[in-house]
């Protein structure tokens, strides 16, 4: 019984740490690792979806996407031509597929999406 | 505005506060530290590091508890968890300097006039604890400030477990003589779990 009781008080003796005189300065210095840990970590974050941005943008370039696209272009123009003899409603059709101005913007949005997957991916690794 | 979010935070319970650390909060996680840190300090010179060895390995654990927070179950403590984290990266810290051999060597016996001298002069824990040999130290610390079992204590200084008992035994003999009055059967750890 005399040495459970010993080992209690020694228990509580280990858990009654005295207050260390520079502990709000131990705190900080903490603080400001982790704080220096995470902006280090949206910097490489920011430069992972920026890098991964012009990885893909280079990649869309590369591909000769805009030259398919025009020619895509081409024959939706006479689909709509068709469409707009069935239906003069269709016209809507013609303007938005006349030019490269939709690709670039849809480029533009799928790389902001693509840098913003990446970059969620990479915070939650 | 930040001085009430501060005032929040500081009423938060710890397994509050690790909740809130788990989604990013830092201050949350601050002031664990400020709660925590002089115990998970002392722990660590009690284990017998240095002080500003203690520190480095003290922050450390911290920061590592942060990254780790969604580990925290909450089914113990926070400070036991940490302190368990800051503990075994001491230990990591002793094997790359190769010492963590040192604490596998028996101790000689305590000089009994100084037990005695000493028991009168009712020391604390910390003055106890420096006439117990490294290995002593280490394996009464493991388990008596971190909770650590026998056989867990065995396995992160990786000794038998024999020897971890045997220091055990022999150290809280010493500490009896120390802290309490003089005299007594030798005491059997009672964590001998493993």
């Amino acid at each position: 019984m005399a040495e459970v009781d010993f080992e209690r008080r020694l228990e509580r003796l280990f858990a009654d740490a005295p207050e260390l005189p520079d502990a709000a300065a131990f705190a900080g210095r903490v603080e400001r690792r982790l704080n220096t840990g995470w902006t280090a970590r949206r910097w490489l974050i920011g430069a992972a979806g920026v890098g991964g941005g012009i990885i893909g943008a280079s990649q869309i370039v590369m591909s000769n996407l805009v030259q398919r696209v025009e020619s895509a272009g081409d024959s939706a123009k006479v689909l709509s031509a068709g469409l707009t003899q069935i239906t003069p409603r269709a016209e809507w059709l013609t303007s938005l597929y006349s030019g490269g101005a939709v690709v670039w913007i849809a480029s533009a949005l799928a790389i902001v999406a693509m840098g913003f997957a990446l970059s969620r991916v990479i915070e939650e690794l | 505005m930040a001085g009430a979010t501060q005032l929040r935070i500081a009423s938060l319970h710890d397994v509050e506060l690790c909740g809130l650390a788990a989604t990013g909060e830092r201050r949350a996680f601050g002031e664990l530290v400020r709660r925590h840190g002089s115990a998970v300090r002392a722990l660590l010179r009690r284990m017998g590091a240095q002080p500003s060895q203690a520190d480095d390995v003290a922050q450390d654990a911290f920061i590592t508890a942060f990254e780790r927070i969604t580990d925290f179950r909450g089914e113990g403590t926070f400070a036991g968890w940490v302190k368990r984290i800051a503990a075994r990266l001491y230990l990591k810290r002793l094997q790359r300097e190769r010492r963590l051999g040192e604490l596998a060597a028996e101790s000689a016996p305590a000089d009994e006039g100084q037990v005695a001298a000493d028991a009168e002069a009712a020391i604390d824990l910390d003055g106890a604890l420096k006439a117990l040999a490294p290995g002593e130290r280490v394996c009464v610390t493991l388990c008596f400030g971190t909770g650590l079992s026998h056989a867990e204590a065995a396995e992160a200084l990786n000794l038998p477990l024999g020897t971890v008992k045997s220091h055990v035994k022999r150290g809280l003999d010493k500490l009896r003589a120390r802290l309490a009055p003089a005299g007594g059967a030798s005491l059997e750890g009672r964590r001998g779990n493993g």
